[in-house]
């Protein structure tokens, strides 16, 4: 985010935070406070020079603050009216509140005492920000698949996951070897090598039901079996929302076609039977057949009823 | 860079002067004592008024008043300590470390560089955290590419949002509302308020959002309705409307999470769901296919049937 303040005003701001800070960290390297402050150390050795100047009015050496920093090492003293850290801003308690939001639904709902101290303290800081209380924020993963994964990460270890594929619409269960979390469009996966299908794959971590800790050997093939991806071309009838997103389109021209890569012949009939009459796909043939004839079994029972 | 360092010793020592002081101190004992203040009468005058609004647009609270109600004395100055420092009363580390794994959830997102001055703050506390002592892993937080903190000050102020979204038939349109809630649900950021146009409530996703947000001063007298739950405006918007699916044993899975009562026939379950938005769930029930059957309401089921009506001839 870009800074709202001017330079003086933004100094200013770190002025008074340097002094709670050092207060409390008596001895921190010049080097650190730079890093922990954003600002380069030439900055941070004249950012000390002026709070050196700073102290209560007659700015004799027995009310100027008492900086040393020459070492490289920083302490103060006599800075005891501005020792304590200064009040959060509204945006502070905002990012505040919605980060204990998530880590409210990250917490096991049988540490009854971190939930109690988190609401707490979302009500403390709400109150002393005058936050309406209307901001949540919750985590899709639940706490103890979200621990196992990071059990096995840690201790490399495999995983028995139970999985619901959205294309094939089935839940099954898998042993996995996971590699890392990747985020991608806002979602996190799991990269994983599956033993049960003798391949890499992605997993989407909210689709995760569940997860343990498993022993697995360790070996896995260092090439994945190249998958095939193939290419449709899909016409648009109605532009729809649901659409432009579903195939992440950013523009839709009635009558005009688009050409979609995919991987799974099933994710593309399930898409095109989802958006119904918006779209029409003209090739593979071999899908667009499959998809008359399912639409067809369905009328047809519809019909019979 | 001079005038730089020159103004903000003379805040710093201003800030100092006011917070150390019991008594409000004059203008007058401010010119005199406090280091900076140069020039005609006219010129501190200028310097002093504008020092004061600086501070203040910190968050720094300058308080106003008199030695003696009684008396017509000169107005006085003071920052009162208890409104300066971070005041949660007594915090414990696992709060502290609360807060630490709070603060981390942001890292790169819209609050990244205010979550990492917050976290400063609980730091310069003094008091040791320990992170790992917390049994979570906290997942980040993303903001869709929106500044989220024009939102939140807006529900804060009651501030009216003018932004342009894109409705579910791709027409982009201008919508005027009033925030009274910022959630996340599913890794999307959802925004409700009232809709100024109709006055009513109505939510958001905020990566539908195209363009900037722009914010302007909000309606008097404001209120948030009575009752408002955020918490429960997406998942669970009071509706009396039930959609009846046949659903295929061990499909649907997707289905079968929105369902508030599953009832077991043979090969089928029938399962019950609130409609929310006719057309996402008709949308879901031609996903899957064969194994999704709808029995009521008609108004679902004619929509079904129509969009198969239309699939069949598009593919022919």
């Amino acid at each position: 985010m870009v800074s709202k303040f001017s330079a003086p005003l933004e100094r200013t701001a770190r002025l008074l935070d340097l002094v709670p800070y050092i207060s409390s960290h008596q001895g921190v390297s010049l080097k650190e406070l730079a890093k922990l402050f954003k600002v380069d150390e030439s900055q941070m050795t004249s950012d000390l020079t002026t709070l050196w100047m700073c102290g209560l009015p007659g700015y004799t050496p027995l009310e100027l603050m008492d900086l040393n920093f020459e070492s490289g090492f920083v302490t103060i003293h006599n800075a005891e009216t501005l020792s304590k850290p200064r009040a959060i801003t509204f945006e502070e308690g905002v990012a505040l509140v919605l980060g204990l939001d998530l880590l409210r639904s990250a917490i096991s709902p049988d540490r009854r005492d971190l939930l109690e101290r988190i609401e707490l303290l979302s009500q403390r800081l709400a109150g002393s920000i005058k936050l309406p209380s209307a901001l949540s924020a919750t985590s899709v993963v639940n706490q103890e698949v979200s621990g196992a994964i990071a059990d096995a990460l840690k201790s490399r270890m495999g995983l028995q996951i139970t999985y619901h594929s959205l294309y094939r619409d089935v839940i099954s269960t898998r042993i996995i070897f996971p590699i890392e979390i990747v985020e991608s469009e806002g979602q996190l996966y799991l990269s994983s090598y599956c033993y049960t299908a003798s391949d890499f794959r992605e997993f989407r971590i909210d689709r995760i039901q569940g997860a343990a800790v498993q022993v697995v050997q360790r070996e896995i093939p260092k090439k994945s079996v190249q998958q095939s991806r193939f290419t449709c071309t899909i016409k648009v009838l109605t532009p729809t929302r649901a659409v432009a997103e579903r195939f992440k389109q950013s523009e839709l021209q009635v009558n005009t076609a688009f050409d979609f890569e995919t991987y799974s012949f099933q994710w593309i009939e399930r898409s095109i039977m989802a958006s119904g009459r918006a779209l029409s796909l003209q090739s593979p043939p071999d899908v667009r057949n499959s998809i008359a004839v399912m639409a067809q079994t369905m009328l047809d029972r519809y019909k019979a009823r | 860079m001079h005038t730089v360092s020159r103004k903000s010793e003379r805040l710093v020592n201003l800030t100092i002067a006011l917070l150390a002081t019991k008594r409000y101190l004059t203008k007058t004992e401010i010119f005199t004592s406090v280091e900076g203040y140069e020039g005609t009468p006219e010129t501190k005058e200028r310097m002093f008024e504008r020092d004061k609004d600086d501070l203040r647009s910190l968050g720094i609270d300058i308080e106003v008043g008199s030695f003696d109600p009684l008396f017509n004395d000169e107005a006085g100055y003071k920052i009162k300590q208890e409104k300066y420092q971070f005041e949660l009363g007594d915090i414990s580390s696992i709060e502290v470390s609360l807060l630490s794994l709070a603060a981390q959830a942001w890292q790169e997102a819209s609050f990244g560089d205010v979550a990492q001055k917050a976290l400063l703050k609980l730091r310069s506390i003094g008091i040791p955290s320990d992170e790992l002592s917390i049994p979570a892993t906290v997942h980040k937080l993303n903001d869709g590419g929106q500044d989220l903190s024009v939102i939140t000050k807006a529900i804060a102020q009651s501030q009216r949002l003018a932004f342009a979204y894109l409705d579910s038939s791709l027409s982009v349109k201008m919508r005027s509302v009033v925030p009274i809630a910022l959630s996340t649900r599913n890794s999307f950021w959802y925004l409700s308020g009232i809709d100024q146009e109709i006055q009513a409530i109505r939510t958001f996703r905020v990566d539908r959002i195209s363009g900037s947000i722009t914010a302007s001063e909000g309606p008097r007298d404001f209120k948030t309705p009575p009752g408002f739950d955020s918490s429960k405006t997406l998942s669970e918007t009071p509706t009396h409307d039930f959609a009846l699916i046949d659903v295929r044993v061990g499909k649907a899975s997707s289905l079968r999470t929105l369902a508030i009562s599953t009832q077991s026939v043979g090969e089928w379950d029938q399962i019950t769901i609130p409609i929310l938005n006719l057309d996402s769930l008709s949308s879901m029930v031609l996903w899957h296919g064969p194994d999704a059957f709808v029995q009521e309401p008609a108004e679902l089921r004619d929509l079904v049937v129509e969009h198969l009506v239309a699939l069949v001839e598009n593919h022919g």
